[in-house]
């Protein structure tokens, strides 16, 4: 267990979040001309880490919003949280 | 038509807390995110929407709670006519808003059970149940947090001293209330 400082609600616990996944995976501009292989590769190909990982969040039971978090998955230290759109902190 | 009928059929006394459902209350959902939107509410309302985070503001008549960045729900202070079912306030907003394209509103009166508290022992109940920690939120008049009560998505604005007003889905009401009497009888 482990809070999290949600960027517009200020600091909850993390049972009222949901995790979404690792951040920043582009969607093909144009998917009917992929391969079955680079399809799969973008829809279910993660890094899945040990140490510093680009996550998004939702605030599923707060309010709603989602945002990205920089995790360490190693010992849950959150280095950074900024919100959709923003540029990625250099880490 | 509304469903006017109280979701809890009983106001509880527990060591000095009460708990009871406030019943018919109007309750909106207003979201939209233009600077326009908020003075259209707020010109039509004559009150402003709070735009700090866990906040609210009231008018004699209404209250406005920050949900979210671009969602807030408006409630009545006082109870409604039972035998009526359209509100002037949501007749306004429509106007005023959903016409025009500058929102949305959302009646939520069916869906929201409105549940007072009063007593000084709300936040020894709270805390039972709840990760979110309510030091700050005691002390402030007017905060308001969205948090998980029992399991349970819960509203909750900080009316005045020892008396709290939370907002719970109906269906999820009935359950939360015999949670909060069996948590408040061991407090």
């Amino acid at each position: 267990m482990f809070l999290i400082n949600c960027p517009f609600c200020g600091e909850r616990e993390q049972s009222e979040f949901k995790a979404g996944g690792e951040a920043h995976i582009i969607r093909p501009k144009q998917p009917t001309e992929l391969s079955d292989d680079e399809w799969a590769e973008y829809l279910f190909m993660r890094k899945n880490i040990k140490g510093v990982q680009f996550e998004r969040w939702n605030h599923a039971h707060g309010c709603r919003k989602w945002f990205n978090v920089v995790r360490d998955t190693s010992n849950d230290e959150i280095k950074a949280v900024y919100k959709m759109g923003e540029k990625p902190p250099t880490i | 038509m509304l469903n006017y009928t109280p979701a809890l059929l009983k106001e509880t006394l527990i060591q000095d807390l009460q708990i009871k459902e406030i019943s018919p209350i109007m309750k909106l959902i207003v979201r939209g995110k233009k600077r326009e939107f908020i003075s259209a509410v707020g010109k039509s309302l004559n009150i402003l929407l709070p735009t700090e985070a866990n906040t609210s503001t009231q008018s004699d008549k209404l209250t406005a709670l920050w949900l979210s960045p671009d969602e807030w729900i408006i409630f009545s202070n006082d109870t409604m006519n039972k035998d009526l079912n359209d509100y002037e306030t949501e007749k306004l907003l429509q106007n005023n808003i959903s016409k025009i394209n500058l929102g949305a509103v959302t009646d939520v009166t069916d869906q929201f059970v409105m549940i007072n508290l009063k007593g000084n022992k709300i936040y020894d109940l709270f805390q039972s149940g709840s990760p979110y920690n309510f030091n700050n939120f005691q002390n402030k008049k007017g905060a308001v947090t969205q948090t998980i009560l029992g399991k349970i998505d819960i509203i909750v604005h900080n009316q005045d001293k020892n008396t709290v007003n939370l907002f719970v889905r109906r269906s999820f009401s009935q359950h939360l209330f015999s949670w909060m009497n069996d948590a408040a009888s061991r407090l």
